[in-house]
């Protein structure tokens, strides 16, 4: 398929591990990418650190792979300086949630034109395995060996709230629905977040019962609720289970954006 | 030609950065630096530039970073606590060889300290401060006038040699409104172009500096602060790489050392010498102007860092060096390690500058 | 058109027989020379995007070579081309 040409194919195979769901993202990202019709030497990717962060080094455009937490800031510097390139951010849940939180909702709050796609694995994956802000309650890592007690972010809520002008959540096996997802928001003026529950068969599944990638990613799928089925549920007053999670397009408005290409 | 301006430091610190073609301002408020930022605020739009304010420092200088790989000249301001925040994006900027200014308008520290008060406590930090080994080039204006011509240089030296640059004010520069001779323009030095086609990080000149491969130009380029090798591509388990990596950004500025050394050097036969930087310049002059001592020489630094030594060689006479500071002594032992004479520290703090009788008692003490 | 999985980027973690709605994909069995097993294709002329894309001029399903995380799935043209009969069980 013709996104094949957006990849760094010297740098190939990537440094996933086994069943890691990065590069379902990465590739429902340029496959949205390439249907824009976008110029590589317009388009610039930008990330932060961690397991998701890697993903700019294998895209054949220019890509900026920066400080932990720091990818909107500098994702920032390059589309106010040049608001007619195209960005785009690759991050994760540690590095967005985390440490970069304040610059997630700044950069929502400004409403800056770019496409974040976060990978939300809810464990920080390559420092091995400790929970983070999207860790679930309950679930096990190395720096909660008891359960994680705090609750969860909801990141879709934080950025709907915070002034993004479009939200939306998709799993890393809704592929198609990602990918369209993913267009919308490039094709959205002002800032679109994309937040995509992915697998980690090795620092999340192996302590939490999905040993297998198999069983996560049929986790994720039966556990994924379509936005229109979960209002009608709370239409018709029937409960909704707090294991589920709402999928779907979850916010898409028009508020003023800044940074917008003339 | 030139027009004469009564401005205060920051304005010129301001005014120069616009002189140099500055296009790109990121920055968030802290006293003393905020005039910085306000006056950029109101001018650069006017001049096709860009201004934000971020949501704090660490984001500033990460703006700047991220503007400065588009093309644009990009500035941040700020002091020292928004300096200590910035700090992981300065070593970033200097792994990536990313051109980019930062003022640091100095106050009193550590922590909030002294927020309207003067110190030059942050000699060491912008030498040292972020993690790993590194080389930056730090200046340090003792005048207005100075001011807007060490950011002027600030700017050409970043796009020279690749690398973050700091105009180390403190606040009574800042602070300070005085003369200033404004010239219509400045000499601007671009950065060095890159050959389409090659490597973006291979480095064949013996200056040790890569072109610049500016985003949008096609060339791909993978910026990340990993080490790298000459494609930008992660490396960061290869010993030898690293170790190449580092030695070049290390030595492309310091084998520069001579080229940038801006310095004076008055009574160089004398046997007491005086060696000033910023704004404890000024009390130096007065106590020159009063004793017209043949036997009291005095070096007035401009490029802090890298220190120039060689300047210090050119006193062959010199028997003690007097070094005021508004710090405990951070540059004075820098200069011990280069000198066998004895290096007297004259640290104050508080935020005053050194009156002319401390200095004139530190001289008349025996060693 | 012809399904070919790159076996230099392959990890073997079958997300493809998951996903394949004809479950053309199968976990493999003998290892590779990465030490990985690489999944077997059973009957791929089965494949919609391997049968039509000719016919249509465009990309069908595809949703092996979205979900492949390492890239490995591509389509390669036959040459020559032969049309296959193929039985389609629902």
């Amino acid at each position: 398929m013709s996104y094949d040409e957006w990849f760094r194919e010297d740098r190939l195979p990537h440094i996933y591990c086994a069943g890691c769901g990065n590069g379902t993202i990465i590739n429902c990202t340029l496959a949205a990418v390439d249907q824009m019709g976008w110029k590589k030497e317009d388009t610039v990717f930008v990330s932060g650190i961690g397991c998701s962060s890697r993903a700019p080094g294998y895209i054949l455009t220019d890509s900026l792979h920066t400080t932990h937490g720091r990818a909107l800031a500098f994702a920032t510097g390059v589309k106010m300086a040049k608001p007619a390139f195209n960005v785009v951010v690759f991050t994760g849940d540690g590095d967005m949630a985390a440490i970069g939180g304040n610059h997630f909702i700044h950069a929502c709050r400004r409403n800056i034109d770019m496409t974040v796609v976060c990978m939300n694995n809810q464990i920080y994956g390559m420092t091995g395995g400790q929970g983070s802000p999207t860790t679930p309650r309950g679930c096990l890592s190395s720096t909660t060996p008891f359960g994680c007690a705090e609750p969860p972010f909801d990141l879709c809520e934080l950025a709907t709230a915070a002034g993004a002008n479009y939200v939306a959540r998709w799993t890393s096996y809704h592929v198609k629905e990602l990918e369209k997802a993913v267009k919308v928001g490039l094709e959205t003026p002002g800032f679109s977040f994309i937040e995509v529950l992915v697998q980690c068969p090795t620092a999340f599944g192996r302590r939490n019962k999905f040993r297998q990638v198999m069983d996560h990613v049929e986790f994720l799928k039966s556990h994924s609720l379509l936005k229109a089925k979960r209002d009608r549920m709370l239409d018709n007053h029937e409960h909704v289970p707090e294991d589920m999670f709402v999928v779907g397009e979850l916010t898409k408005r028009n508020r003023p954006a800044i940074g917008v290409k003339p | 030609m030139t027009r004469l301006e009564f401005w205060q430091g920051n304005t010129a610190c301001a005014e120069g950065a616009l002189a140099a073609g500055c296009n790109f301002f990121g920055g968030y408020p802290i006293t003393p630096s905020t005039e910085v930022a306000e006056h950029m605020a109101a001018k650069l739009p006017k001049k096709g530039g860009v201004f934000i304010q971020m949501e704090d420092e660490i984001a500033g200088i990460a703006s700047i970073i991220g503007a400065s790989w588009t093309g644009a000249r990009s500035m941040t301001a700020t002091s020292g606590p928004g300096f200590s925040l910035m700090m992981e994006n300065i070593g970033f900027a200097a792994m990536t060889e990313t051109p980019c200014v930062v003022v640091n308008v100095q106050r009193g520290g550590p922590s909030t300290g002294q927020p309207t008060m003067s110190a030059q406590g942050d000699m060491m930090q912008v030498r040292f401060g972020s993690h790993g080994d590194y080389a930056v080039i730090a200046l340090c204006p003792a005048t207005v006038q100075e001011m807007f011509e060490l950011t002027v240089k600030a700017f050409n030296l970043a796009d020279k040699y690749r690398t973050p640059v700091f105009v180390m004010a403190d606040e009574t520069i800042g602070h300070m409104r005085e003369k200033i001779l404004v010239p219509d323009s400045v000499e601007k030095t671009g950065r060095k172009p890159f050959i389409s086609g090659t490597p973006p990080f291979r480095v064949t000149d013996p200056d040790l500096i890569p072109g610049f491969p500016a985003f949008g130009t096609g060339q791909h380029v993978h910026v990340t602060g990993l080490t790298h090798d000459e494609r930008g591509y992660p490396a960061a388990t290869n010993p030898k790489l690293h170790m190449a990596l580092v030695q070049r950004l290390v030595d492309k500025i310091e084998n520069a050392r001579d080229d940038m050394a801006d310095y004076d050097v008055v009574n160089p036969d004398a046997e007491q010498v005086f060696i000033a930087y910023g704004a404890p310049v000024r009390t130096v002059m007065q106590v020159m102007h009063d004793k017209k001592d043949n036997n009291v020489g005095f070096l007035r630094i401009r490029t802090v860092w890298p220190f120039p030594e060689k300047a210090l060689a050119k006193f062959k006479n010199a028997k003690r060096f007097l070094v005021p500071e508004m710090n405990l002594g951070q540059i004075a032992r820098e200069i011990q390690r280069h000198v066998k004479v004895p290096v007297v520290s004259i640290a104050k703090l508080g935020g005053e500058l050194h009156t002319p009788a401390d200095l004139v008692t530190a001289l008349e003490e025996k060693a | 058109m012809k399904l070919s999985i790159d076996e230099n980027r392959c990890k073997g973690c079958n997300l493809c027989t998951k996903v394949c709605p004809y479950k053309i994909f199968r976990e493999g069995k003998k290892l590779n020379r990465k030490g990985v097993a690489i999944p077997e294709l059973d009957r791929p002329e089965r494949c919609t995007n391997c049968r039509l894309r000719n016919l249509y001029g465009r990309q069908l399903c595809g949703v092996c070579q979205l979900t492949c995380p390492d890239q490995a799935i591509h389509w390669v043209e036959e040459e020559p081309y032969e049309p296959h009969k193929v039985a389609i069980e629902y």
